[in-house]
């Protein structure tokens, strides 16, 4: 056997026992429950095919994605102006190290409460999910630059533009990648819980709307939908991560 | 002044500089929080003095404390059960290549799911109950650890199961005496992530199912206008998040402090 095959046999193998294993569990329990993969496909084909996967995918990504813009866009600049201000950054780093810890989901109600249902309180539940591992890690590239550097550059009268463009943003737009990287899994659970929780729309409304149904094989079609967008992103977060972490050293 | 007073000097002006930055920073973004509320929301909308108000009332509160009983036990048995389960998985596909190469895709794959699409799924199958909510935080928590214990297990120094092997140790033992402790930094590592991720699987569970807890508490509160007991409510979460980060961290330095690894694991 060459070793290609032994390398790539047990991957195949695992995958289709997985699908002939939810395909025989799906056939002996009740639909209510569980649906067979067969079933699970031929729904996701309807919903493709109706067009309604599609314009509500569509919803979805505008969604996570004018949140992530908006976390990136904020937390990098805010990240590396404390970077340039020491003593502004000492202030605030326990508190965006509180934050980061905190769970934003339990933020959800008092959104709703102050800022109904339209779309701007969903980007803002996406953005504040993805915002502190891009602002944390952020501070946490500027820590990592030599105070040297910054002093060497000033004995050669850097200028401000300068220093920022071949100093601060090499040292720590490795580090930005890695919060970017965690943005987007975090983003991608703030957007489905936006659109639980908030006024329902996208994939999260799909998923709501089969569960109240019963459509079963629906829910699990678009499961399986959001499954493998979460596998697709957090595959480019990590191909992003190791493209800029080549220059950390 | 020898050079040791002199760095202890000036380590100690530092740190009072820092602590005063702090403060100052603390002080700013609270007053400002405070001037934005009473300027532009209204009257029910949380701030910090009606918060500082609220806490003494809340926390001896019968409900509130029940409520933040109920969401911690589940927190802890899910995690128990995400470590029974997970550290076996991890110790076996660490050590065996055959295990690893059928069970990765999914472990990461399930890893990289949003744990909040499951809830429509874990209601339907365990109705809108503790034990729902009991399976997010295990689906929450679990797959991290998973993941760690593997790369904890794949990192063993050779050596170490070489020596162990030529005094014909049997798998299991040195499964048990050598994989399992050099993984233990790893298990730490997954264990902080974890508890992070079952916190918010709790809370969302419990906003998805109405079942009472710290999360529904929340809601319930701030559905009825009580934005300023809502948000100790939400103060407590945070300080569950950073209270275990800091234990997690503190317990790695103490009981294993040859153990230097960076922030990066998740």
């Amino acid at each position: 056997m060459s070793r290609a095959w032994s390398r790539h046999a047990p991957f195949w193998l695992s995958l289709i026992a997985g699908m002939a294993l939810w395909e025989i569990v799906g056939r002996n329990t009740s639909a209510a429950f569980m649906v067979p993969l067969s079933t699970t496909l031929v729904r996701l084909w309807e919903m493709l095919a109706s067009g309604e996967l599609w314009k509500q995918f569509l919803d979805s990504a505008a969604l996570f994605l004018a949140g992530l813009a908006a976390a990136i866009g904020i937390g990098m600049p805010a990240g590396l102006l404390f970077a340039r201000i020491p003593a502004l950054r000492i202030g605030l780093e326990p508190y965006i190290m509180v934050l980061y810890a905190t769970p934003m989901v339990a933020l959800i109600p008092f959104i709703l409460a102050l800022m109904g249902f339209g779309f701007g309180p969903k980007v803002l539940v996406v953005f504040l999910f993805a915002v502190f591992p891009v602002l944390y890690n952020t501070i946490e590239g500027a820590r990592s630059i030599k105070p040297e550097l910054i002093e060497v550059a000033r004995a050669y009268r850097s200028s401000e533009s300068a220093l920022w463009r071949e100093v601060m943003l090499p040292y720590t737009l490795p580090y930005t990648m890695t919060g970017v990287r965690q943005a987007i899994g975090r983003g991608l659970v703030g957007m489905v819980a936006a659109e639980f929780f908030l006024s329902s729309t996208g994939l999260g409304q799909l998923i709501m709307t089969a569960s109240q149904n019963f459509d079963t094989g629906g829910v699990f079609a678009i499961i399986l939908i959001i499954g493998l967008l979460g596998v697709a992103l957090m595959r480019l977060g990590l191909f992003i991560e190791q493209r800029f972490a080549r220059w950390r050293n | 002044m020898t050079d040791a007073a002199i760095s202890r000097h000036q380590a100690r002006a530092w740190l009072s500089t820092a602590a005063l930055s702090r403060l100052v920073c603390g002080l700013v973004l609270l007053l400002s929080w405070e001037i934005a509320v009473r300027a532009f929301a209204p009257a029910y909308v949380a701030k910090p003095s009606g918060v500082l108000a609220a806490i003494p009332r809340v926390i001896v509160d019968p409900a509130f404390l029940q409520a933040t009983g109920i969401t911690l036990a589940a927190v802890a048995e899910g995690l128990a059960i995400a470590l029974a389960a997970g550290i076996p998985l991890g110790l076996a596909m660490g050590r065996s290549l055959i295990v690893d190469r059928s069970l990765r895709h999914y472990v990461n794959g399930f890893y990289a799911v949003p744990m909040i699409v499951v809830l429509p799924l874990v209601s339907l199958w365990f109705g809108y109950s503790g034990a729902a909510r009991l399976a997010t935080i295990v689906f929450a928590a679990v797959f991290s650890i998973i993941i760690n214990v593997a790369d904890g297990a794949r990192s063993v120094p050779k050596d170490y199961l070489e020596v162990a092997s030529s005094f014909r140790s049997r798998r299991l033992r040195a499964m048990v005496d050598i994989v399992l402790p050099s993984a233990t930094p790893y298990l730490l590592a997954g264990l902080r992530l974890a508890a992070g991720r079952a916190l918010i699987g709790a809370v969302v569970a419990e906003f998805f199912t109405a079942i009472g807890g710290l999360g529904y508490f929340i809601l319930y509160n701030s559905r009825t206008y009580k934005h300023d007991e809502a948000f100790v409510g939400v103060l407590l979460l945070a300080a569950f998040g950073v209270g275990f980060e800091l234990f997690v961290a503190t317990s790695t330095r103490r009981f294993l402090p040859w153990y230097r690894r960076d922030e990066h694991a998740n």
